[in-house]
């Protein structure tokens, strides 16, 4: 059975999710998302890009969904797995007190959902008044620990100063998650969401952020401590990746890894059978991410065993 | 000229300080005409004497100010609770005392079931009685290994499913998700706890729960469950009140047999501010004699057995963190601000010390932008609130309806676990609402709890716990405060205490009428009195067994 990923966006009001997720929605990656949020009052979508409209759904002209949270997510979740034949990824706006790691666990036990990411956003002007408030800084320390991928945004609103020492005080904060900053909350929406370059039709001048990808192939087998260290040895700027690698402790199964932010997954996916004995990483990120011989040189130490000479896409 | 109709009684409780008694009270066009001695109302004219509550007592309706009409809802499922409970057609679901009672009244109905994939949902199971022993996978794989059971405890917060919904929703030992409870040996136990528990009700029931819960048969059986209790005015106190629930609620009320009064409340959450303000503006017109649309509910807090109320300094009694926002102090703000902006009242849930004290800053600011007079704003459920939260709702013109039947299901539980003795004792604090001068309710919240004002005001005069610890004596009222608190003191929650809440001239002829005196009888034996049926505008309800 396909599953669907399950994105989750949570932080704290005014953090910028919907900013976000209106990007989402107006991006044109080929990919079929739907969206459920907690305001349809503030999502912010061209009428000529809607093609129904009904009650608590939108549909619109990107083949994405846009759906009302109402006063129940689970319900909302349920109902929106109806419509799974039509959709490709599930993403919810986590209300700004809700705690979206534990939401991000729904998919944990719904074998349509694949857990994704947990995409948490903080507004620089704000998050360390809020943090220290009496009656909400425990959700907002929960938010933060919670998160996969934090995004720093509006940083526009402080100095470079503050900018660093924020920084510094979130890495010490949310020790498990990759900070990335922006402004808009305007983050690739191809790196955040992994939307690989199959989805993607090509929409020249689309207006959408820059982003980068890297890939490597090969047909060596892969040393898998190495693989984790040199993903955890990746700076910010290296928002997610995806790989089906073949492993040299495994060498007869697929085993597929997955980044989110700081998080990484691997797991086993039966035999190859007839499938290219290879095995392939992408990486995905911002403009700032290392060029393409740093990275090639932090993943040499993972290729084992020579075999056909390894081919760079 | 239309009909009076004067019933004599063996007594009348009024709630109305000029004439606390009566024997006589007259009816016409649904209200009271008058109430005294035969003698004084005669001078009304011609009438008819009937004598059939010659030997009962009247008392004004019984006003329940915090229910949900999902009370009727689950009543579609089997009820496999601790306690009896009384269902929508007048029997008794007797309560199951063990474990044991509970899977052998599953089997029995699971034989009676067609389909083999049809899942069976059950509700109201509480194992906090069965001394430490929770229910298992094995428990309920006893009742079916082929088709879905769920059993659904009775703080609609915690699930138990067996090994079928397990294995459908891929749940084991590898699965680490919060609110799967496993054993020491690290196998799920089938017990679900909060969103885990709530999604796994509505993805594996294979029901269309939403529906069920709420459909036109619901909230008549709702209302049937209320009137036999002696209730003519009921709360549904949080729906999103879409078209089709408007309609159902539409076409219940304007029957002459439907036998209550409804109130539903509009979660502010619902929608957009301005789409809820206008739909509520639109749904006023609509309102009949026996439906006010107009109440408005913002949820802060989550529930303190649940571990997810907010609470002050210094937290949980046995030291787990502090629970979550529903909905968080900034958003509190601007859906009291724009509710209480447009002339509506609202009634904001909190459980934990932090939520009440939050919604009292709302309503504090609300008022300093916008000031208004009598919006009797209420605070729900306020279980936590201190002798100085009391003094401020006093000051700001805030109401409270006070959960007293927490007092007997979860007492020993906030006692032991989560309050800890001092705040256990003052909890649910009716004598510190009465000595500082906050118009209070006291209430059910059912389905959670059963509907049953009587039972609500034993809560509130004996504050026994199930296991019959008596929860601070400074707190408790006297039968007469009680009795008012779930009539006249419920319907000043509602701003409908000019229309019901007392027996008196000019207001609606709706009575709850008893076998027993309630003032006579021992408090201790108040919850005993029995219901003989209601009045509600005139009309007569008698329950099945009268």
């Amino acid at each position: 059975m396909r599953r669907l990923p399950f994105t989750v966006i949570g932080g704290f009001l005014g953090a910028g999710k919907t900013t976000l997720l209106n990007r989402l929605l107006r991006a044109t990656t080929g990919r079929h998302f739907a969206v459920l949020v907690n305001d349809f009052g503030a999502v912010d979508i061209d009428s000529r890009l809607v093609v129904a409209h009904g009650g608590d759904t939108i549909s619109l002209a990107n083949g994405c969904i846009c759906c009302s949270i109402g006063d129940s997510l689970v319900l909302a979740l349920v109902r929106v797995l109806e419509k799974a034949d039509r959709i490709d990824h599930v993403v919810v706006e986590a209300s700004g007190v809700a705690d979206p790691a534990r939401i991000a666990e729904l998919a944990l036990i719904e074998p349509m959902l694949e857990r994704d990411g947990v995409l948490v956003l903080a507004d620089a002007a704000s998050v360390r008044e809020r943090e220290a408030d009496r009656y909400v800084g425990d959700t907002v320390r929960r938010q933060l620990d919670g998160a996969d991928l934090l995004i720093l945004n509006k940083v526009d609103l402080v100095t470079a100063a503050e900018r660093a020492d924020l920084l510094v005080w979130l890495e010490d904060r949310a020790t498990s998650a990759r900070i990335v900053t922006a402004v808009d909350a305007d983050v690739p929406i191809e790196a955040l969401f992994g939307v690989g370059p199959q989805d993607r039709p090509a929409v020249p001048g689309s207006g959408e952020p820059p982003f980068r990808r890297w890939s490597l192939t090969t047909r060596q087998t892969v040393d898998r401590a190495a693989l984790l260290d040199a993903l955890r040895a990746l700076p910010s700027s290296v928002l997610r990746a995806k790989g089906i690698l073949r492993f040299a402790d495994a060498p007869l199964e697929r085993s597929v890894v997955q980044m989110v932010g700081r998080r990484i997954d691997v797991r086993g996916e039966g035999p190859w059978g007839i499938a290219d004995l290879r095995s392939d990483l992408v990486l995905l990120g911002t403009p700032d991410m290392p060029d393409d011989a740093t990275l090639e040189a932090l993943f040499s130490a993972c290729r084992r065993e020579p075999a056909a000479p390894p081919v760079q896409r | 000229m239309p009909q009076t109709v004067i019933y004599p009684a063996r007594r009348i409780i009024t709630m109305n300080a000029h004439q606390p008694f009566a024997t006589h009270v007259a009816v016409r066009e649904g209200r009271v005409l008058g109430v005294g001695s035969l003698a004084e109302l005669e001078g009304w004219g011609p009438y008819e004497l009937d004598r059939r509550f010659e030997s009962l007592v009247l008392m004004p309706g019984f006003v329940e100010g915090h229910s949900h009409a999902f009370e009727g809802g689950v009543w579609s499922f089997p009820y496999v609770g601790f306690f009896d409970r009384r269902s929508p057609d007048g029997s008794v679901s007797p309560g199951l005392k063990d474990i044991g009672s509970v899977v052998a009244r599953l089997r029995d109905i699971e034989r009676g079931m067609k389909a083999s994939d049809e899942p069976l949902l059950a509700w109201g199971f509480d194992p906090i009685y069965f001394g430490g022993r929770r229910m298992n996978v094995a428990d309920l794989d006893n009742v079916s290994t082929d088709r879905p059971v769920l059993v659904i405890h009775s703080n609609f917060h915690v699930l138990n499913v067996n090994s079928v919904v397990l294995r459908k929703a891929g749940i084991d030992h590898s699965t680490n998700v919060h609110g799967i409870v496993k054993d020491a040996a690290g196998k799920p136990t089938g017990e679900l706890q909060e969103i885990a528990a709530k999604y796994m009700a509505y993805r594996a029931s294979g029901i269309n729960l939403a529906e069920a819960l709420s459909d036109e048969a619901a909230v008549w059986r709702f209302a049937r469950v209320a009137q036999l209790a002696g209730v003519t005015t009921a709360t549904d106190l949080h729906n999103e009140l879409p078209e089709s629930t408007v309609s159902g609620y539409l076409q219940a009320t304007a029957r002459d047999d439907f036998p209550i009064r409804l109130l539903p409340a509009f979660g502010a959450i619902s929608l957009p501010v301005e789409e809820g303000v206008a739909k509520l503006r639109a749904l006023l017109p609509r309102n009949n004699n026996k439906l006010r649309f107009g109440l408005v509910k913002i949820i802060t807090d989550g529930s303190i057995q649940g571990l997810s109320a907010r609470m002050r300094w210094p937290g949980y009694y046995n030291g787990l963190p502090n629970g979550v926002w529903n909905t968080g102090p900034d958003e509190i703000d601007r859906l009291l601000q724009a509710y209480h902006d447009a002339g509506f009242q609202v009634h904001i849930h909190t459980n934990g010390d932090e939520a009440s004290e939050v919604a009292i800053e709302a309503v504090e600011r609300a008022l300093l932008r916008t000031p208004r007079r009598d919006h009797r704003h209420t605070l729900q459920h306020c279980q936590m609130a201190d002798a100085a939260q009391f003094r401020r709702m006093a000051a700001l013109g805030i109401c409270v309806n006070l959960f007293a039947n927490h007092l007997f299901y979860w007492g020993d539980i906030h006692y032991a676990q989560t309050l800890g003795p001092e705040r256990a004792n003052r909890m649910d604090a009716c004598g510190t609402a009465l000595r500082t001068g906050v118009p209070f309710a006291i209430h059910c919240d059912a389905p959670v709890t059963p509907i049953g004002p009587l039972f609500t005001a034993w809560c509130a005069v004996n504050r026994l716990t199930a296991s019959g610890r008596t929860l601070g004596d400074s707190e408790k009222i006297s039968v007469a405060d009680a009795l008012r608190a779930v009539t006249l003191g419920a319907a000043h929650t509602l701003k409908l205490d000019h229309e019901v809440g007392s027996i008196e001239i000019g207001k609606r002829a709706d009575f709850a009428v008893l076998h027993d005196d309630p003032l006579a009888v021992p408090p201790e034996a108040l919850k005993d009195v029995r219901v003989w049926g209601t009045v509600l505008g005139g009309c007569i309800f008698p329950s099945p067994d009268s």
